[in-house]
């Protein structure tokens, strides 16, 4: 009987470890997942707050990533009404992500049209100083539903504008008429001068006046022809012209040659010349001299007067 | 004789729909006994302890490697769809999101309750009945509490079990098919992971998990429990309780998918 219990004893306690060991198994699954979705939440990093206001969050929802440069560096905490009628869209930060912004980091509210609306974080300058705990920072809103409708507006504008455009009535219309009724008039007998000239009348008038000024050119033509006999000629004026010109020559060499004469005699008077100023300033001292030997003269005949009072001729002639 | 039949006809219906709310109170009693008597510790003595502890591990054991490969099966089937469609439609940044949503919050939890009921539960309803056909005993607390309750506290925890495993192994699968074998993508995944399971979807998920696996539990126990006569059905109790656990998962489904996604 004991034998028995204690047989009865031994599967019981071997279940037993078992069923053991399967529940720890259970405990162990449901609070490492647990632990891990605490972790992957978020619940054991220290965070700072950042206050988002937009003038309204639609489509951002709590648990909504903040990113940075496609990161994820935070998390929508929570949305509220703010006093003045905007929303409020606080963030939680992780303190080791928080860095990455700054005092003037700018956020913006991107509205997709495929994936939903993601809010952004920019910082140009990473080395101005950190955003402060619970900063609040204005958000840029960029609404791709909203620029598709405003570029779908823009779009109906141009198609009115290009309906107008071509319609019947319109000037555009009016214009590929009137080319149409110009090239069927290009492609008639008068062509382009019809189209020019307007009317068949004058275009008949300035093919007369082309005509005439044919004639003119040809009788022109003849004019300078025999112009060009007169002057060119065997007996015209530039050949006359040439033996003129030759003869011309001539009597410029011996014009030179005369020249050339001159000078020589000019040189010669000029030595003559110089000969003449030479004995013209011999000529002075000569009259010096005389009118020194004169004085000289004058005194001794002075002298003589009045040694001989008696002279009757006080006149002193010269040789 | 024409009025006589409509006569008869209603209260028939009248007394269908009776016995079927009868059904539905039959379980839910059952349920509230069953968790009175696993809340009694006069339940855990040394003799019904090992009785349990052979409950769970008949239930759980040879059932979690057969689960476990083919719920490894099914997600990596499910894994491939998901991350080449997404790839082809340039939506990859999504793929991973989707397949926790789709497998582990939706598709695992939903095979574990079904699996656990084929293999497990049903079988336990029909031990129950065999054992109420055999001792002629009824619904008494004895019968409860000696045969009852174990088979109940393991079927739960077979089911529990078997969602567990299969999750953290879709977790796995899902974050290799995605990465390969390299932790270059564990903060992306842990960021992923954590973005879909929120306070909301976590505790959504977690009651979903326990209602399933009480749903798949009770009901068939408390079907072949019902000794009343049914002669206004062709229905056998098994069917009946295989109907009514239908329609208690599909109302878990859509409640939980209501409160996850509505």
């Amino acid at each position: 009987m004991v034998r028995e219990t204690a047989d009865a004893d031994a599967p019981s306690a071997h279940m037993e470890f078992k069923a053991a060991v399967l529940l720890g198994l259970l405990v162990l699954l449901v609070a490492a997942t647990a632990a891990y979705l605490m972790y992957a939440r978020g619940v054991f990093e220290a965070t700072q707050r950042l206050v988002l206001v937009a003038d309204e969050a639609e489509g951002v929802r709590v648990g909504t990533d903040l990113t940075f440069s496609g990161f994820p560096i935070g998390r929508v905490r929570a949305i509220e009404l703010g006093p003045q009628g905007n929303a409020r869209i606080v963030v939680d930060v992780p303190r080791k992500d928080a860095h990455w912004l700054r005092e003037s980091s700018v956020f913006t509210l991107v509205r997709s049209v495929l994936g939903g609306t993601s809010l952004r974080a920019y910082s140009g300058v990473l080395t101005d100083p950190p955003l402060p705990e619970g900063a609040e920072r204005k958000v840029l809103i960029g609404d791709t539903g909203a620029e598709l409708q405003r570029v779908v507006t823009a779009a109906r504008e141009v198609l009115q504008n290009l309906a107008a455009l071509t319609a019947p009535e319109s000037a555009l219309g009016a214009s590929l008429a009137n080319l149409q009724a110009t090239t069927e008039r290009l492609r008639g007998p008068r062509g382009a001068l019809g189209v020019l000239m307007g009317s068949d009348q004058d275009a008949a008038r300035v093919a007369t006046t082309l005509e005439r000024t044919n004639a003119l050119l040809a009788r022109i033509d003849g004019v300078v022809r025999r112009a060009d006999e007169q002057v060119f000629g065997r007996d015209g004026v530039v050949r006359d012209t040439r033996a003129a010109v030759q003869q011309l020559n001539a009597l410029l060499a011996d014009a030179r040659a005369t020249l050339q004469k001159a000078d020589a005699v000019l040189q010669e008077v000029q030595g003559v010349a110089a000969n003449a100023r030479v004995a013209t300033t011999d000529l002075g001292a000569l009259r010096a001299e005389v009118d020194a030997s004169l004085r000289k003269v004058q005194q001794l005949v002075d002298e003589v007067n009045r040694k001989w009072p008696f002279a009757r001729e006080r006149e002193l002639k010269l040789p | 004789m024409v009025f006589a039949t409509h006569d008869g006809a209603l209260p028939d219906a009248g007394r269908t729909l009776l016995h079927w709310l009868a059904g539905w109170w039959r379980i839910v009693h059952l349920g509230a006994l069953v968790l009175v008597l696993a809340a009694s510790p006069g339940s855990y003595t040394r003799a019904r302890r090992a009785a349990l502890a052979r409950h769970v591990v008949e239930s759980t054991a040879p059932a979690l490697p057969w689960f476990g490969v083919l719920s490894a099966l099914l997600s990596l089937v499910v894994i491939r769809i998901v991350l080449v469609t997404a790839v082809s439609y340039g939506l990859s940044q999504y793929a991973l999101e989707m397949m926790v949503r789709v497998l582990v919050l939706e598709l695992i939890p939903l095979a574990a309750a079904l699996f656990g009921a084929l293999r497990c539960t049903m079988p336990h309803g029909a031990d129950i009945a065999a054992l109420r056909a055999a001792s002629g005993e009824g619904d008494s607390i004895p019968v409860l509490r000696g045969e009852v309750l174990p088979r109940v506290l393991a079927g739960v925890f077979a089911v529990l079990m078997l969602a567990a495993v299969s999750c953290v192994l879709t977790l796995v699968l899902a974050y290799l098919s995605v990465y390969g074998f390299t932790l270059a993508g564990w903060a992306g995944y842990t960021h992923t992971v954590g973005h879909v399971f929120g306070p909301a979807v976590s505790l959504i998920f977690v009651l979903k998990i326990v209602f399933f696996s009480i749903a798949v539990t009770l009901i068939p126990i408390a079907s072949v429990l019902d000794d009343r006569p049914r002669a206004a059905t062709r229905m056998s109790a098994e069917m009946q309780g295989l109907v009514r656990m239908f329609i208690v998962i599909f109302l878990i489904e859509a409640a939980s998918l209501a409160g996850n996604y509505a």
